[in-house]
């Protein structure tokens, strides 16, 4: 007997369709056999499977089975085939049709019940993309999948249960999404008025987060980079429904969504130590897993202790930075991940950490900070819009007033500025057509200043003015454009003036001077 | 390769320094002197070292700068040991105005060090000053070279300018050496707060002489100092930017502090402070504004 029950493969992002033959022969001694390139999770699935039914009190056909999957020559992982396999079997052993347009994912435990599977996500985009209809998928990984509206999703608590569904003798009633609140909560751990002082590295970090800007911080030890970094989550404007959906996607390949979990509405904040290895930075692996950079995808990636990181991690950031996708090509597969982050960078001035500190003294010589500085390249320098230093603040300068969290701005405060100034950006790239590239200011290129930010006379001569004595580079020069831009979307305005361009000078590189 | 050198017997020998080392009983002078660049005997009458801290701080570098641009355009020759910091800030000065001035080296003749003041080295040569060692070929600086060389820095000149200087540093035993030779010692007053200050505040205590103006140690030189430098005044009609300068009149000050002092919101004060840069009012030097 012959059974065909669909399911799919994730290759990176990429979902196709899988179809798994059953076939149980009468003839032949009894087995189990998988074929169709099973990875060892989707071979051992077998023996998950088989206990899985016996458990069920169901005996287990005393058959040779064999079970393909088809296209033979695509990689098929993971254990989301537990679930079909298992349906298979049973609709020859219980005699019940396969549904039309459904299709099945989930792991088997060995009590017969099924396990949070990640991909649930993924496979309903599939889904209402080609015509499927219903979804069987494990209870805990159900939610997520009902995000996507037009398909049925039918939470499985376990196999007895679909079975009794599939013989029409107790209906599994399709699951209502439903939006969790603590899905992945939004990782602020600081607001922006907990933060004493550091008024212009506020600034820096309102326009930063209004033009999503890379931004770097530069100061001692203590002065306070990594508060501020942690404190930038709270004023970014949340996620668009397009961009909700692009990153719970990422999320669901790698197997990010808790159980029960939802579309993950807020700005992702990742902080990878600067040990993690390349592939575990930048996504890799031999079958190609989304790295921090990807699962920071229209959030933050901050990077404490800049220097620290190897170059070769340095430089693999240069790709992403610019074209906002990174493809890892392995001789097996090419998978593209989306990797369209904000760069927050925190630095030394030196070595030993205190060439800016106003009351330690600096142990390094010329040398020693030059070399320590060039760890970050140029190229990477470049990328960068934003450029600032942070001094140590002491408590003690501070009135009662001033340490008052009502005269601090909250973050609440600054985040619908940021709000404002992105509403303004979504105006002015509205017109791109097809292919919308352009989400905020940060991402124009030189073309695309040359169109959107046309410079005044008087604002073109005092970057003209600006550029001799600074000694900006050419890559700076475009930089400063940009910001300024920023400064006038928060500023309501819709020409750059003079006070905007001046104001963008403030944040010019100042790590080793680029020219 | 020709080996410039003078040896202690030879005429050329500079007298102050053979001088110097008479009075010193704890150490010998060199015996011999390597030199680059053109030796003139001219160029050792009227001598003064400069020394200073590695670490100068943003007032160290500029008193330096202004002291040492009036004494040196006076056509006094200004001695130090080229490292960074202090020396480095001495010696470009000098060279800036159009001055003379001798580094003296702690490593061999050949080489330079730190390797990042190539720059500076060649400069030196090329507006006449001297480059001498007592050591030949390239042979790499040491501990004890360092203070021998400052035996030198001390022994050339008529007297010291120490600028500014933590306890225990070179600089001070350059003063000490100097002392020892009967030489007059000057000091930059500096903050008592300042650990490159407390060096130079010992030696004022001790009874060296407060330089506040290059006009002290003109007058010690009996040289009359050349035309006198207008302070500069700048004239700008927004009120912000006047209360701006006045503030940094008194003391360096960062963005944020500014900003707290005259309840302004950050962005405007950087907008002020960056057209202010432009106009060349005020700079930035790691993370404060100074008056130019």
């Amino acid at each position: 007997m012959l059974i065909k029950i669909p399911s799919v493969a994730n290759l990176g992002l990429q979902t196709i369709k899988v179809d798994i033959e059953i076939n149980l022969a009468n003839k032949g001694l009894p087995g189990f056999e998988i074929v169709g390139l099973p990875d060892k999770a989707v071979d051992e699935s077998k023996e998950r499977v088989r206990t899985a039914i016996a458990t069920s009190g169901i005996d287990f056909p005393a058959k040779k089975i064999t079970v393909n999957m088809a296209p033979a020559d695509v990689p098929k992982e993971g254990s989301i085939y537990d679930l079909p396999i298992a349906v298979g079997i049973l609709s020859s052993v219980l005699e019940f049709p396969v549904p039309q347009k459904s299709l099945f994912l989930g792991e088997l435990s060995f009590d017969g019940s099924l396990r949070h599977t990640k991909g649930a996500f993924l496979m309903a985009l599939f889904a209402k993309e080609f015509g499927f209809i219903n979804l069987f998928v494990p209870k805990d990984s159900a939610n997520e999948a009902a995000a996507i509206k037009g398909v049925k999703v039918f939470p499985v608590e376990n196999l007895t249960q679909i079975c009794r569904h599939l013989l029409k003798q107790e209906e599994i009633f399709p699951v209502v999404y439903k939006q969790v609140a603590e899905n992945i909560p939004a990782p602020v751990e600081f607001d922006m008025k907990e933060v004493l002082g550091q008024e212009q590295a506020k600034r820096a970090m309102e326009i930063a987060a209004a033009g999503g800007h890379n931004i770097i911080m530069i100061g001692s030890p203590g002065s306070g980079k990594t508060m501020l970094a942690r404190a930038l989550p709270g004023i970014l404007p949340p996620l668009n429904e397009a961009e909700s959906l692009e990153v719970t996607k990422i999320y669901s390949a790698s197997g990010g969504i808790p159980p029960g979990g939802s579309l993950i509405l807020n700005r992702q904040f990742r902080a990878p130590h600067h040990t993690a290895s390349l592939a575990g930075l930048v996504g890799g692996g031999s079958k190609p897993q989304p790295g921090e950079i990807s699962l920071a995808h229209r959030g933050i990636l901050f990077l404490d202790e800049f220097n620290e990181f190897p170059r070769s991690i340095m430089e693999a950031l240069r790709q992403p930075l610019e074209d906002g996708y990174l493809t890892i090509s392995r001789s097996k597969q090419r998978v593209v991940y989306p990797a369209d982050f904000m760069l927050v960078a925190s630095a030394n001035p030196c070595p030993c950490g205190y060439a800016m500190h106003p009351k330690k003294n600096c142990t390094c010589n010329p040398n020693q900070i030059s070399k320590y500085q060039k760890r970050i390249s140029g190229p990477i320098l470049d990328r960068i819009d934003l450029h600032i230093s942070v001094m140590p603040v002491d408590a003690g300068e501070f009135s009662d007033n001033q340490k008052n969290s009502d005269f601090l701005e909250s973050s609440e405060k600054i985040k619908q500025r940021v709000v404002f100034a992105r509403k303004k950006q979504e105006v002015r790239f509205s017109n791109q057509g097809e292919k919308k590239v352009i989400h905020c200011n940060s991402q124009m290129k030189n073309a695309d200043i040359k169109k959107y930010c046309k410079l005044l006379k008087d604002v073109e001569e005092i970057l003209r003015q600006a550029s001799l004595k600074f000694q900006l580079s050419a890559r700076s020069y475009m930089k400063m454009i940009k910001v300024a831009r920023t400064i006038a979307d928060l500023d309501n305005a819709e020409e750059i003036t003079v006070s905007h361009m001046a104001e963008a000078l403030q944040y010019k590189p100042k790590y080793h001077e680029l020219s | 390769m020709e080996i410039n050198c003078v040896e202690v017997e030879s005429k050329k020998y500079p007298k102050a320094l053979k001088e110097s080392f008479k009075k010193l009983v704890s150490s010998l002078g060199p015996k011999k002197l390597y030199y680059k660049g053109n030796w003139d005997e001219k160029i050792f009458q009227n001598c003064l070292a400069v020394v200073g801290s590695r670490h100068l701080t943003y007032y160290g570098k500029k008193a330096t700068e202004q002291l040492v641009t009036e004494v040196a355009a006076a056509g006094i020759t200004i001695v130090s040991g080229f490292m960074y910091g202090g020396d480095e800030a001495a010696h470009s000065a000098a060279v800036k105005c159009g001055g003379k001035t001798i580094a003296v080296m702690p490593c061999g003749i050949d080489l330079i060090h730190p390797a990042n003041q190539k720059e500076l080295y060649q400069k030196i040569l090329d507006t006449g000053g001297l480059i001498i060692s007592e050591y030949e070929g390239d042979a790499q600086p040491q501990t004890f070279t360092y203070i021998q060389r400052d035996r030198i820095v001390a022994g050339l000149p008529k007297a010291v300018f120490v600028t500014e200087a933590a306890l225990n540093s070179g600089s001070l035993i350059s003063a000490s050496y100097a002392k020892k030779m009967g030489k007059k010692i000057f000091a930059l007053p500096g903050p008592i707060t300042s650990e490159v200050s407390k060096g130079s505040l010992k030696l004022i205590k001790e009874g060296a002489e407060v330089v506040t103006e290059a006009k002290d140690i003109l007058k010690y030189f009996d040289i009359l100092p050349s035309a006198k430098k207008a302070g500069k005044n700048f004239v700008t009609g927004d009120s912000l930017e006047n209360k701006i300068i006045e503030q940094l009149k008194r003391e360096p000050l960062k963005a944020d502090e500014l900003a707290r002092l005259f309840v302004i919101p950050v962005a405007q004060l950087g907008t002020a402070l960056s057209l202010m840069q432009l106009k060349g009012f005020i700079s930035q030097d790691s993370g404060k504004y100074y008056i130019n």
